[in-house]
Order: C-alpha cells, then structure tokens, then sequence
C-alpha cells in the first residue's frame, strides 16, 4: 500500500514527523516507483532552490523614469507654489500657472497609469476549452470559452481606450504647441500605429481564439499610449524648457541692464 | 550607506532612486512574475511597485534593512494584484484547476534546466502557482503562506504539493 | 481616426491663432521653438545672406565632469579630447537680420565639476505674425574622454564620438549618430536616424525614433532596447543578453549572437523580421504570426523541452504551423519570442 502523495511530498521536503518517516522509508526501500516520485520531487526542490532572479527589461526603467520626473516636478510645483522658481512674476501669470499645475497632475496621473499595460495574457485564455470539466460537450465549453476570451478583450480595449482617451484630451487642451513639423510626424505615425490597431481588431473578430490576432492587438495599443505618452512628455518637456529659458533670459536681461 | 541613498531620493534625486532600482529590480521583478505567472504582467507589476516605493519612501523609518522594506512591499502590491485577479476570474480558475489527465510523457531524465523550470512555473495554474512560490522559491512556511494568502495551512499544503506534482509532469519527469 | 487627426489639428490650430487671443499678452511669453522650417512659416525677410557671431568658451571640469548641452535648432557635434576641459564653440547663424543674432543667448552655467550649456531664444514681444527669429546655433564641443554627457535639441543633428562617460543624446527632429561611447545609455529622436557604431557597454541601452530608423553595428551591451514606430530596425555585430525590439511599420534584421539563459524579444506588425544568428546558445523559440510565414534554417526540435505532445492545449492544435512556431535550438537555455502580424518570420545562421 503506497503512501499517498501528501506523504510523500512530505517526506520529500523533509517535513514528515519522525513517527510516519520510518514507514516511509521501509516502503521506498521496496517501491521503485514511489522511489523514483521522492528523487523527482527533491530533484524540483533543488532546482527550485537554485532558481536565480531574472533580470527586468531594458525598457523598464526608462518608463518608470519618465513616470517619476513628472510625479516629481508635480509634487514640487505643488508645494513650491505659483510664486516660486520659473519667470512667473506677474501675478497675471498665477491663474495659467494653476492651469498648467492641474494639467500637470492629470498628466502624471495617466502617464503612471498607462505605464502598466493591460494585464491580459492571451495565451491563458485560449487554454481554457482545452481543459473542459468533465460532462461538457467540447462545443459548448468551445463556443464558452470563445465567448469569455471576446469579453476579456473587449474589457483590455476598454481599459486601454480609457487610458488613450485621456491622454489625447491632456495633448489636445496643452497651450503650448508643437511645432507643425513634429506635429505632423506625431500625427503620420498615429495614423500607422491606428492602421495596425484596426487591422488586428479585424483579425480578432474573425478568429477571437488566435492568440497572434490577440497579441497583435494588445501591441497596437501599447504602442499607441507609448507614443501618445511620449507626445504628453515631449510637450511637458517644452513647457518646462520655456519657463526655465523665460528665467534664464530674464536674468539674463537684468545683468545687461535692460 | 542607505541613510544616504533614502535622503537623497526623498530629496527627489533620481539618479539615488536609480541606483535603489538597479539593486533590487532583477529580484523584485522576478518575485511578480512567478506570483503573477507571466514576464509581461511582471514587467507591468514591477513598474507599479517602484512607483509605490518612490511615493511611499518617505516612511522608510530605517528598522529594516531597505531591501527588505522594498520587498514586503512588493510582496504585500503582488498579493492585491493575486487576489483581484482570482476574485475576477473565478469561473476560469476554476475550470483550470480541475484535474486534467495528461498524457504520460517520455520520461526524461536529464538535470532540470533553469529555464525549462521557469517556464513550467509560468504554465502552473493560478492557486498551487501562488503557494508554490511563497514556499519553494521564496521560503515561507505554511502557516506564513496560509496567512498571506488568506487560505488554511492545510490547504497551502495541498497546493504546493499540487504543484510539485504538474512541474514533475510539466518536465517530463512523470 | 477622427479622434486622433483633432487632437494634432487642436496643436496646429492654436499655433495659428491671432496674437489677442493668447492670453497674457504683455508680459515675456518664450516659444522656444523655432518655427522657421515649415511651410507657411514666415517668409521674406529669411533669405539674405548669412550672418554669423560665434561664442567661444573654455571650462575646466576635471576628467569625470559632467557636460550638458541643451539646442533649440542647430546641430550639435560632440568629441572627446585629451585633457580635463570642456571646450565650446559655437556659431550662431542667421539669414534674417543681425540683430537676431543678440536676441539668441547662450548660458554656460559652471558648478564644482559641471558645465550646463543652454540655450534661448528670446522674444521680447508676440510679433504680428506670430513668428520667432530665425537663429539656429551649431555646437562643436570637445570634452574630456570620461566626462559625462547629456546632449539636448529640438530641430538639429546629434553627432558623438568617442565619449567614454555616461552618454545620452536626444533630439526632435534632427539625426543621432554615436560612435565608440561605451556607456551610452540613450539614443532618440522622433523624426531622423539613429545610428550607432562601435559601442560596448556593460550595461544597458535605449535607441528609439518615432519615423525613422535606427541602425546599431558593432554592439556589446548587456540590455538592449531598440524602437521606432514607422522606421526600420537593424542591429549587426551584437552580442547582448536581453533585447527588446519594437516597430510597427518597419522591418527588422537582428545578426547577432544569443547569450545563454538571455530573453531576446522582438515585436513587429507588418515588417519583415529576420534573425541571423551567430554561434547561437540554445534558445527556445516562441515565434509567430497572425498571417505572415514563417521559416527557420536552423535544425530546431518541434515543441520545448517542457511541452510534451498532449499536455498542453497549444501543441496539441499543432506546434509548428505556418504561423505559430515553438521550437527549440540545442540546449533551449535561452527565451526568444519573435511576433509580427503580417510580416514573415526568418530565422537562419550566418
């Protein structure tokens, strides 16, 4: 009589009390394939033992950067007040610099939250008809599962289409333009970057259990927020770049005489 | 050392952050991903963590070590993330869960190689998945993991032995 | 998408409005961006011949300093030379008139061990017609060989060689082009080329441009991310242990090695990826393609070490199929996903 597998596991890892461990042991002296199961599992533990962290991807931390500057200099135009820092002097300029603050805030908000994609994995779901409790007929669970899978991504484009609409709605109301060259090319590559999207959404509805028509999908959108988030920065960037060089050229003009 | 590095990042230096980054994010990232079963959701987890741990190092008090405090963090943001996620997918979970009959694979009896361990960790249902890293690969006991994932001691048992039991199956070994 | 085209058209509509529109209109309001180049841009008084002033100034920053430069427009080339200085030229240029030359400042900020350049471009009043002046300023700088650089423009090229300290280098429109920088750490631009040549670096490193391409020959680095949007993607010579390419229009050709246990990641919706590798670790392969081809000229084993026929719903649709490939090359150490949409999927030796 073998022991169970909870015994074995068990005795495996070392956590079998010294009564039950004699018994075990008498067994496995005579049991090759209980033998064999225990050598399987302490081979796991070993491997799992000398299992290494893996390293994070590159892109990683550039993200995470771009996400925390613009935290940053929220967190102390906030605190530092209209009247602080950059050329804002005239008390004229203290209603646009709160406009440029609360923009700011929304900003930082959506780059932070769109910085975490969707989390759907495909791959997961297509595995679901596969693996049908016992007395379903493969169609339904099929036709269930196709079902789910179409639920799911419609909810990751929900949540990505959210994520984009706010991010087009914080470039749209910036006062500060961009110049009508960098403007066009943000804009021809939207246009790729929508081709894509519309081509996968097509591919998705008429094979919703394709996990290149998912995947494409999900990468489509990505890239979308990435550049539009990258569209957000770069206007960021400029204001930025505008109140310091307004500073700069103040002082400047004040060492001159002017 | 780090008295230093903590100043200086809630001083809002970022390069001080960078460094705190660097040190940490290969084991912080690859905590989400096992937890979360897959490099991209651990990818997005990892962002979330730091972004966390850069608001919230204001109340690093130093009675730790700060890789500790900034793993118990990580921990505690991977754990929510578990959690919503099974409430969301229970159907699912479910249905994975349910005893499958593999087909008995040819036996292998080469060393277990790294990667294909990863990979077999990465294919674990969610449920066993969970315990299985908090136990083997983190080290927790059982009533530790019972704790933190808010399930009986008897049951963490079960799923990490359930777990051990597909990896064997997942690598050939069966 | 209509959405998309109103949010750049709100950009260019508010560019055009009427000075008396803009709020504020008394006090110093900066655009600091020079609008010269388009069309429709003010015309006329730009095409006289062309007046120069230059700026000349020497810092002394010690061997590990750190050198940031911020362009509007202008091009910028940066050389290591012997020495602990920071030694800048500069020529400010113009086709309109003198006077805009002075209206153009250059900043050089000197701080124990560190020299910030900057410049800008003043207007003391919103012009009728709402334009700037028309000054571009090129930079030629040499820095000591380990000083750190950060290299910023807004519409010019991006030229560096030889800067062996930590390197970044970003422009808006305008050519990246770096040699031997061993610590470069990022290369972009939205709309030019990013080319990079003879870098080694233990470290990790970013080039993107949004529509053009990036070229990177002779890499060593321990991370590599690489992207662009509409341009084409081609690494050669590299050695590297994690890879992160992204592109949606463009084309892909990575020649390079494949480190043991590295996780080598390259996305792409129509273009062409074609991996050429060399003295490859084993890999386990996870390409696929939702209506491109694929095809592999290496020996590779249907199915990963860890998928047995049967025990995963995936393979048993079938593994290798036009479109959907897990495979494995010698021992599988190695993790490298390869996905496209529509464009093929070519693996080979070289």
């Amino acid at each position: 009589m073998h022991p169970n597998e909870t015994t074995l596991n068990e005795y495996a890892d070392g956590s079998l009390g010294a009564a039950e461990r004699a018994g075990v042991e008498q067994h496995l002296a005579a049991c090759a394939s209980c033998r064999q199961l225990v050598d399987d599992l302490r081979d796991i533990l070993r491997a799992t033992g000398e299992l290494e962290p893996l390293d994070a991807p590159v892109r990683a931390w550039p993200r995470l950067e771009r996400a925390i500057r613009m935290e940053r200099e929220h967190a102390t135009r906030v605190t530092a007040g209209p009247h602080s820092g950059a050329a804002v002097s005239d008390p004229a300029d203290a209603g646009s610099y709160r406009t440029y603050a609360t923009w700011l805030a929304a900003a930082a908000a959506l780059v932070l939250a769109a910085v975490v994609g969707m989390r759907y994995t495909p791959g997961r779901r297509a595995e679901a008809p596969a693996v049908a409790p016992a007395g379903a007929t493969a169609s339904a669970t099929a036709g269930g599962a196709a079902e789910s899978i179409e639920t799911e991504l419609r909810q990751a484009e929900a949540h990505y289409e959210n994520a984009i609409k706010g991010l087009e709605a914080i470039a749209t109301t910036e006062r500060s333009e961009l110049d009508p060259r960098t403007a066009a090319t943000l804009q021809k590559n939207l246009a790729v970057i929508d081709q894509a999207i519309s081509e996968s959404r097509a591919a998705v509805r008429s094979e919703p259990a394709s996990e290149p028509a998912q995947q494409s999908l999900i990468e489509g959108f990505k890239a979308k927020i990435g550049l539009l988030q990258d569209t957000v920065a770069l206007i960021n960037e400029m204001r930025k770049g505008n109140e310091a060089g307004a500073a700069r050229i103040v002082s400047g003009l004040k060492q001159k005489g002017n | 050392m780090t008295v230093d590095l903590v100043a200086s990042i809630q001083a809002g230096d970022v390069d001080a952050f960078e460094a705190l980054y660097r040190q940490h994010s290969a084991k912080i990232y690859t905590l989400a991903s096992r937890m979360a079963g897959s490099p991209e959701d651990g990818e997005d987890l990892l962002q979330e963590i730091f972004l966390q741990a850069y608001r919230k190092i204001g109340s690093f008090k130093g009675d730790s070590a700060l890789g500790t405090w900034l793993y118990r963090l990580a921990l505690n943001h991977c754990l929510d993330y578990v959690r919503s996620r099974r409430a969301k997918m229970n159907k699912l979970t479910d249905t994975l869960d349910a005893e499958t009959s593999f087909e008995p694979a040819a036996r292998r009896d080469t060393p277990i190689a790294r990667m294909d361990l990863e990979r077999a960790v990465e294919r674990l249902p969610e449920g066993c998945r969970e315990a299985f890293v908090l136990h083997d690969v983190e080290g927790f006991d059982h009533k530790e993991v019972a704790d933190l994932l808010g399930i009986a001691e008897g049951t963490s048992k079960s799923q990490v032995f359930k777990a051990r039991l597909k990896l064997r199956g997942f690598l050939g070994k069966r | 998408m209509r959405r998309t085209a109103s949010f750049v058209m709100a950009g260019l509509v508010l560019a055009a409005m009427p000075a008396g529109a803009q709020e504020g209109g008394h006090r110093i309001v900066l655009r600091d961006l020079v609008r010269t180049f388009g069309p429709g841009a003010y015309q006329g008084r730009n095409n006289g011949p062309e007046q120069t002033e230059r700026f000349s100034r020497k810092v002394k920053i010690g061997r590990d300093g750190r050198f940031s430069l911020s362009n509007i427009a202008g091009d910028i080339v940066v050389t290591a030379g012997s020495g602990d200085e920071v030694s800048i030229e500069a020529v400010k240029r113009t086709r309109g008139d003198r006077s805009e030359l002075a209206r153009v400042q250059i900043t050089v900020d000197e701080r124990g061990g560190r020299v910030d350049v900057q410049t800008d471009h003043e207007q003391n009043r919103r012009d009728r017609n709402g334009r700037s002046d028309h000054v571009s300023v090129d930079y030629t700088v040499s820095v000591p060989v380990s000083a750190s650089v950060d290299l910023h423009s807004v519409s010019g090229t991006i030229k560096v060689t030889g800067v062996h300290g930590s390197l970044r280098s970003e422009t808006i429109s305008g050519d990246v082009t770096i040699t031997d920088a061993p610590k470069l750490e990022s290369a972009k631009t939205v709309s030019g080329d990013v080319t990079l040549s003879g870098i080694t670096t233990d470290g990790d490193l970013t080039a993107s441009s949004l529509s053009g391409n990036v070229r990177a020959k002779g890499l060593k680095a321990r991370g590599v991310d690489v992207g662009s949007v509409s341009g084409d993607i081609a690494v050669s010579d590299a050695t590297c242990e994690r890879l992160g390419v992204k592109t949606v229009s463009g084309a892909v050709e990575y020649a390079g090695g494949i480190a043991k246990g590295g996780r080598y990641e390259i996305n792409a919706h129509s273009g062409t990826i074609r991996l050429l590798l060399t003295n490859p670790a084993g890999f386990e392969l996870n390409a696929n393609s939702f209506s491109g081809s694929i095809r592999s000229e290496l020996p590779l084993t249907i199915g990963g070490p860890a998928a047995q026929p049967g025990d995963s719903p995936r393979n048993r649709r079938g593994p290798l199929s036009n479109h959907s490939m897990r495979a494995t090359y010698g021992d599988g150490s190695a993790t490298v996903v390869v996905r496209t949409f529509s464009g093929d999927i070519i693996i080979s030796k070289r």
